[in-house]
């Protein structure tokens, strides 16, 4: 064992002196070609040599008051707010910045003109300091404005990003009957916003990151300080640091980067775009992570019975809650095992069913030309089939689309004798249940599984659907989601986190945060 | 890292394993239309022996002594699938398949060079032995086969027909699969003290193995209709039928058991002559045995409650409580006259425990009845039997009156 | 790739909780036995008094549970592999270990084997035998490259269902229960009940595996306690079983039937509720059960040679299959696999009954010696 961990040791060394290198490739080059002289023409040169050519680059030059100081800005077209920049730039810059000169002329000093002009000139709360061409170059294409002036040798960057973002929405993924109606939306700063304004809290703590080699992002880890476990907030972290790709065009890519298992069918993040939900979540000493650019935040870690949860279930008294969710879990196993099951009594264990449905059953697939589970695999495909056509259909062609295949279809292949009634039920009853489950991750893994469990049936009946379940669960009990195991609650036994698993206890029950997430404030409520 | 690469070579190998089984595998898949259910079994005595041997001679066959013959009541794709479609009702739902032989399987997998459906016996329901071969075989020997086998539930029934069993399972109407129907009368106890509970081969196999006679139910044929009539006595040592008991003398095994559930005291009333008729609501019997010394004795207690439910003694207020009284008087004496009825019966001419007297026994005084199991039935035809029966009428119905 | 830094949460150490070893055992010990026990210990004890026997045979069991577990709990964080040898001298031990790795494979042969047996008579006819074990095998061997850890918590998930399956069939079967078939209570005396006490006593087979599970424990002290719900939790199984069965089929019927506790759930149907026939679900949770006990011997058996040459413990995995298949393989008939049974009960009479029991006192001397010398 000591051996095998040393092992690992270097090779985790390796690892890092190669991913260093990696990092070094996308990096711009870091010598002094890099600073800026203070030259303005020739800084100004430099400038319009790196970016000038793209046609959205706007470069303004003019004279500070009256004087012969000369001084540019240069924006991109729409990303910078334009408003700001004529009326707390340009104007301060060249109508009041004469004004003040007039009354005292000393102010020519170079040195003094730098702080003259941040502190009294440019009406502006965003403001910093570059040195360097790289670093200005980013900013401006990130939306703020740079503003040069002859003889200083920092470059001001102003922010003036507007960036374009969309009202708030309801949630297109995750509708809800009772539930606050927003949404996060693309832009980050709105759904930190969005977070923040959840209630006065001190503990919020957002921290940002940049991930992306080459096309730089900002992303955002979400957490209760006084709350959330101060080794997963490390260990998230840890794993984000460690994301090295040169974009992350959403937050799916994350998720892929950082779960535990990337082998594994099930998701081991779960994503959701309710504000309402990541604020819960939070509440339970989780951690969310969102990325600029994508609606949907990332929540770690998450368990099993966590993806079978809706918010609502907590929204709704405790009885329906409670209800709703114990129908969930029939869903899961439905939709997992229900064509299975079929194939498996109808092509192997006859004996097993009741003696009047097994009569009926013959009865419907007197002439049906397939054995059960071509059959049962002919109808999940083009169910499937009908599902992803349906998705991509412009949205009102879409209902006419289920009516042709589900209705059309379904009622034909009964008719012309190729598919038993029973299966169509069986086939449709699997469907939705596969939709109702909340998380919709977790449907398609389902789906994909049922594929799986049909042909483990159709080898060995019964027997092979035990050991597809032994399988499957020897799987689901390796897996974790930062180091907590995925099925837990069930497995091992968290008997106090029983009280929001199967069914959801009233809330004056549930005194306590689940304890698997290793909070360090364990007490909900008094 | 290692461990990871490890699962997934383990993946891909069991993956692969898999994909070998697709290839051959599919061992034992059937297809459920192309299964012949098998729902009924009836078991009857070889109708014409001599001509069957004198056949057998000829040919120069394998020895077969086709002992019996076998039908099969079979329910295919066909018999229920094609009636619904094209409306044909006139179709019968099921198929009946006889073959003859001297030994159960070898008969059945004969009846595969006859049909294009595999048979498959995990649906059967009952098992039906013809009056002749119950006289003349053991019925371990008969039904070896279907404890034996894992197709066979040990749930399904068995019953004792009398005369040919193969024609219990026929029906007039050809929308009734007999032997379904047959399963749904023997669940009659509920309403009438006339018919045994069901006996199950899995409880058939406890009494076959113990040395104790016991009672199986009894179906007749008149006129293509079934009727449960009575029971079969069954006799603990040669296994074999011993006789018939009579509709009587089963209303008083069930009176001598307590183990109905209900039905009916048909008297009549002692003045006028005219039938008040009982109906049980409940029912309780206790035997008690007496040991003193090396005599043994029993003791039946019967205890009963329930109601008037049909009088036709003509202008007497049923409430009153001298009514009551006499009705419940004459009901008793119904009652014990059954009782007596069917203990001299199975004590004198059939000599055989078939009312769970030496059960009773065995539980209270297990060491006399170490000694006495053995010659049982010899035994039990003299030992002296005492009964009381203690009849309350609760209840008259919502009428008070009768005129 | 990222792996074993992202574990640095997890606790590397392989421990299990207290509840979770107890379900380990509790697991271990429900097994083939449950489909047979009614006959074998019906055929010894002749008298409905069965269940008195099971219940004794249980207390046996947690006594000898008991004296492993103190055995354990003087040598802590260390398996029986490993502290053999310096209680017994490097040869002694050494044998002994070996012996006990060969009596934990060839149980989960033997586990295998009637597995494939039960199956391709109940539930695939004309399965090869091959084709039913290689793939339980495969999955055993999956289950438990992740060590103990896993198999705890896949254990902790088949248990409760296999609880409320079987209590729901016993509950089922109520309908064809009678009460007259377990009377008289000790009619015959306490004689018949002794007669099968060995039989019902071997039916808990499976305190042994504290040998080992003691050193996995976080609170090792607690392992007494495991033993007594371990063992209790089969026993009520146990002793369900023994009860509906003979109820239900009278002590001539029992005997007369190879696994009387299927023959029960077929004896009855219950018509209305969607299935009306129960036997698959029994057939289902014992799979499972059978499972689990599989995995635990083959881990044993493979643990114990990893800590006997000190290597790593993933080839003994892969090298233990084709053993344990070719023994599964070995018996011709179905006595002679009720007979490998029995030899396998009777070794580990030898080897958990007696041997513990002798090793306790041989570490009490030796400590007791320490102590008079120092």
């Amino acid at each position: 064992m000591k051996m095998r961990r040393k092992k690992i040791k270097i090779r985790q060394l390796k690892m890092h002196s190669n991913q260093s290198e990696k990092a070094q490739r996308f990096m711009p080059p870091q010598d002094s070609m890099g600073h800026f002289t203070g030259e303005f023409m020739v800084d100004l040169e430099r400038v319009r040599q790196e970016i000038g050519h793209n046609s959205d680059v706007h470069f303004r030059e003019f004279h500070i008051g009256s004087k012969d100081i000369r001084a540019a800005i240069i924006f991109v077209d729409g990303l910078s707010d334009k408003e700001l920049i004529d009326k707390h730039i340009m104007k301060s810059m060249m109508i009041n910045f004469s004004e003040e000169y007039k009354q005292d002329p000393s102010i020519l000093n170079q040195t003094v003109l730098k702080e003259f002009i941040k502190n009294q000139v440019l009406s502006i709360s965003e403001l910093s300091e570059v040195h360097d061409l790289y670093d200005l170059i980013s900013k401006v294409l990130t939306g703020s404005t740079a503003l040069l002036v002859t003889g200083v040798s920092e470059v001001l960057i102003l922010g003036t990003t507007k960036g374009k973002s969309r009202n708030i929405e309801e949630p297109v993924s995750e509708a809800l009957v009772r539930g606050p109606r927003v949404g996060f939306t693309e832009t980050l700063s709105d759904n930190t916003a969005l977070l923040r304004q959840h209630g006065d809290n001190r503990s919020l703590s957002i921290i940002q990151f940049q991930v992306g080699l080459r096309a730089k992002k900002k992303l955002v880890i979400a957490y209760m300080n006084e709350i959330a476990g101060p080794e997963l907030v490390e260990e998230v972290k840890n794993r984000i640091k460690k994301i090295n790709i040169d974009d992350l065009p959403e937050s799916g890519y994350v998720e892929q980067l950082i779960e535990d298992n990337y082998l594994s069918p099930f998701p081991q993040v779960q994503n959701t775009e309710r504000p309402d939900r990541v604020i819960g979540a939070l509440m339970e000493g989780r951690v969310a992570i969102l990325l600029d650019g994508t609606p949907f935040a990332l929540i770690v870690p998450v368990t099993f019975s966590m993806l079978l949860q809706s918010p609502e279930d907590y929204y709704e008294r405790w009885l329906p809650g409670s209800l709703i969710r114990l129908l969930r879990y029939l869903t899961v196993f439905i939709s997992l095992f229900a064509p299975s099951l079929y194939i498996a009594f109808i092509s192997f264990h006859p004996g097993m069913i009741p003696t009047k449905l097994a009569l009926s059953i013959i009865g419907a697939r007197e002439g049906v030309p397939f054995p059960a589970l071509i059959e049962a695999l002919l109808m999940e495909i083009s169910i499937e089939i009908l599902r992803e056509a349906g998705l991509r259909l412009p949205k009102p062609i879409g209902p006419a689309m289920g009516i042709v295949g589900g209705l059309i279809i379904g009622e034909a292949a009964v008719q012309a004798g190729i598919i038993s009634p029973v299966m169509v039920i069986i086939v449709s009853l699997t469907a939705i249940s596969s939709f109702a489950i909340p998380q919709y991750s977790v449907g398609i893994t389902l789906r994909i599984l049922r594929f799986a469990a049909m042909f483990c049936a159709a080898m060995l009946g019964l027997y092979g659907i035990i050991l597809f379940f032994l399988l499957l669960s020897s799987h689901l009990v390796k897996l974790k989601s930062f180091g907590v195991p995925f099925i837990s609650p069930a497995a091992p036994y968290r008997v106090s986190d029983w009280k929001d698993f199967m069914i959801r206890m009233p809330l004056m029950m549930m005194k306590r945060r689940p304890k698997i997430m290793q909070t360090k404030d364990s007490i909900r409520k008094g | 890292m290692k461990q990871r690469h490890k699962n997934v070579r383990l993946l891909f190998r069991f993956l692969s394993f898999l994909l070998l089984l697709t290839l051959t595998g599919c061992w034992s898949q059937r297809e459920i239309e192309e299964l012949g259910l098998v729902v009924g079994i009836a078991l009857d005595l070889e109708k014409d022996k001599s001509l069957e041997e004198a056949l057998e001679r000829n040919e120069n066959r394998y020895p077969d002594k086709a002992l019996m013959t076998i039908t099969n009541q079979l329910i295919t794709s066909e018999t229920t699938g094609a009636g619904k479609k094209e409306g044909k009702s006139q179709q019968k739902a099921y198929n009946n398949v006889s073959e003859s032989g001297d030994a159960i399987l070898p008969v059945l997998r004969n009846m595969v060079l006859r049909s294009d459906k595999h048979l498959f016996a995990q649906h059967l329901k009952v098992i039906v032995i013809g009056e002749d071969l119950a006289r003349t075989v053991n019925l371990n020997q008969i039904l070896d086969f279907f404890l034996r086998g894992q197709e066979v539930r040990p749930s399904s029934i068995i019953l004792i027909a009398k005369n040919r069993a193969s024609k219990t399972l026929e029906s007039k109407e050809p929308a009734v699969i007999p032997a379904l129907h047959l399963i749904q009368i023997s669940k009659g106890q509920e309403r009438t003290t006339k018919i045994l509970p069901p006996i199950s081969l899995g409880k058939l196999s406890g009494k076959l193995h113990s040395e104790s006679s016991f009672l199986l139910q009894n179906v007749s044929t008149k006129n293509g209709e079934v009727k449960f009539e009575g029971a079969s006595l069954i006799d603990g040592r040669a296994k074999k039928l011993r006789g018939f008991l009579n509709e009587k003398d089963l209303e008083g095994i069930t009176w001598v058991t307590g183990k109905g559930k209900g039905g009916l005291v048909k008297s009549l009333d002692e003045k006028t002559g005219q039938l008040i008729i009982y109906e049980i609501e409940s029912m309780k019997s206790k035997i008690r045995p007496h040991v003193v010394g090396n005599n043994i004795s029993f003791e039946v207690n019967i205890s009963s409650e329930g109601r008037i439910a049909e009088n036709w003694v003509v202008s007497r207020k049923v409430s009153e409580n001298e009514f009551l009284k006499r009705a419940e008087k004459v009901s008793k004496k119904e009652v014990e006259r059954l009782v007596k009825n069917v203990l001299d019966k199975t004590q004198k001419e059939y000599q055989a425990d078939v009312l769970g007297f030496g059960d009773r026994l065995r539980i209270e005084y297990p060491k006399v009845w170490e000694n006495v199991k053995k010659d049982w039935d010899q035994t039990f035809s003299k030992i002296p039997i005492k009964y009381n029966v203690k009849l309350t009428i609760t209840d008259y119905g919502t009428s008070v009156l009768n005129k | 790739m990222k792996g074993n830094e992202r574990a640095m949460i997890v606790n590397l150490k392989d421990r299990i909780t207290t509840s979770q070893a107890a379900v380990v055992l509790v697991n271990y010990i429900l097994a083939a036995g449950i489909l047979t026990l009614p006959r074998t210990s019906v055929e010894k004890v002749k008298t409905p008094d069965v269940w008195i026997t099971v219940i004794l045979g249980g207390l046996i069991a947690i006594m000898a549970g008991i004296i492993i577990v103190k055995l354990s709990q003087q040598y802590p964080k260390k398996t029986f592999y490993q502290y053999s040898q310096e209680l017994l001298g490097k040869w002694v031990g050494g044998l002994l270990c070996l012996l006990i790795v060969g009596y934990f494979f060839t149980l989960s042969a033997f586990e295998v084997r009637t597995l494939s047996e039960v199956t391709g008579f109940f539930l695939l006819e004309d399965t090869p035998a091959w084709a039913i074990i290689m793939p339980f095998m495969w999955i055993g061997l999956y289950l438990i490259m992740g060590g103990i850890n896993p198999m705890a918590r896949l254990f902790s998930l088949i248990f409760p269902i296999s609880v409320v399956v079987f209590l729901l069939v016993a509950f089922m079967s109520s309908g064809i229960f009678e009460l007259d078939n377990l009377r008289p209570v000790l009619g015959l005396g306490i004689k018949p009940i002794l007669a099968g006490l060995k039989t019902t006593g071997l039916m808990f087979l499976g305190p042994e595996i504290m040998l080992l599970l003691v050193a996995f424990m976080q609170q090792p002290d607690k392992a007494v306690k495991v033993i007594l719900v371990g063992v209790s939790i089969p026993m009520i199984f146990y002793v369900i079983t023994v009860v509906m069965v003979i109820g239900a089929l009278s002590v001539d019927g029992v005997v007369t039937r190879t696994w009387p506790t299927i023959s029960l759930i077929r004896s009855f149907e219950i018509p209305g509720l969607f299935f009306e026939r129960f036997e698959s679900f029994m057939l289902v949770i014992w799979i499972m059960q059978i499972f689990a006990t599989f995995t635990i011997t083959y881990y044993a058996a493979a643990l114990g040679l990893a800590q006997l040459f000190k290597k790593n413990i993933h080839p003994f995995m892969y090298g233990l299959i084709p053993i344990i298949y070719i023994i599964a393989m070995t018996p011709k008939s179905i006595n002679d696999l009720f007979k490998f049974g029995d030899m396998i009960g009777n070794a580990a009479l030898l080897l958990f009954g007696v041997m513990p029991l002798l090793l306790l006192i041989v570490s009490k001397l030796k400590e007791g010696k320490h102590e008079t010398e120092t």
